[in-house]
């Protein structure tokens, strides 16, 4: 099963966008225990491209896509934005003190840490990010 | 997502329902602003209650973090309770459960978020 969409890089949009992540859930008929990470992979990297990526001369079109095969789901997140790799970012000390703390790079880092598999790569002008974990046992 | 205050002694409850994501993270971070700093008096303690929080991102866990800083200073208890499974994921993976006190639910906070008036 496979679905996708594309919208302009805007903030405004992160709403239609987990509502197509939902619809797709329950069409695929998937655990609802899941749902959080991809919901989570979808914004933090969504809000990721909206922040970097405004290039002059417009507003850069961001395709998400979902395939689900064998049990297992992958969501892709591609921008024609300027050349950026999230997983570049240095990983935040998450056991620093309160006081210490940094919020920069969590949102990668929570992806990183609740997916399987997550991998980038700059194609044909593209970033491309690819997240992948296994949402139910494979059909026998 | 809905913020509704309760009083509770010199406590102020703060429960939440529905998502804390990008898009409700400012409106929740001012209006937490407004609870800390206190209608006349500030409170002794603050609690947010996530009994019904279904979804927090990374821009919702920044508005916590700076809301615990922030209580820190002015010297108001801070505490967390009630996480659901999608949220207490979140806080485990981020390490935030270990900053924040984070309790099962709100009883056990109120225990642990003095004073009540004497």
């Amino acid at each position: 099963m496979k679905r996708h969409t594309t919208v302009p890089s805007d903030a405004a949009q992160l709403p239609g966008l987990t509502q197509f992540l939902q619809e797709f859930w329950s069409a695929a008929d998937l655990p609802p225990a899941e749902t959080v990470t991809f919901e989570l992979a979808l914004e933090e990297i969504f809000m990721n491209v909206v922040m970097h990526g405004s290039p002059e001369g417009g507003v850069p079109r961001v395709e998400v896509s979902l395939a689900l095969c064998d049990g297992c789901l992958t969501l892709m997140i591609e921008d024609d934005g300027p050349s950026f790799d999230p997983l570049s970012l240095a990983a935040p000390d998450v056991t620093a003190s309160l006081e210490e703390r940094r919020v920069g790079g969590l949102g990668v880092y929570l992806v990183r840490q609740m997916m399987d598999a997550v991998s980038y790569q700059r194609l044909g002008g593209r970033n491309q990010l690819s997240m992948t974990k296994r949402v139910r046992e494979p059909t026998p | 997502m809905n913020v509704r205050l309760e009083s509770i002694g010199l406590t102020t409850v703060v429960v939440l329902e529905g998502r804390l994501d990008f898009g409700a993270a400012a409106g929740f971070q001012a209006r937490l602003g407004q609870v800390l700093a206190g209608a006349e008096t500030k409170p002794a303690g603050v609690i947010i209650d996530c009994a019904g929080l279904d979804y927090v991102s990374s821009a919702g866990l920044r508005v916590f973090l700076l809301a615990a800083r922030a209580s820190q200073r002015a010297g108001v208890a801070f505490a967390i309770c009630a996480l659901t499974p999608a949220v207490r994921e979140v806080f485990d993976v981020s390490g935030f459960s270990r900053v924040i006190a984070v309790y099962a639910d709100r009883a056990a906070a109120l225990a642990q978020t003095p004073p009540r008036p004497a």
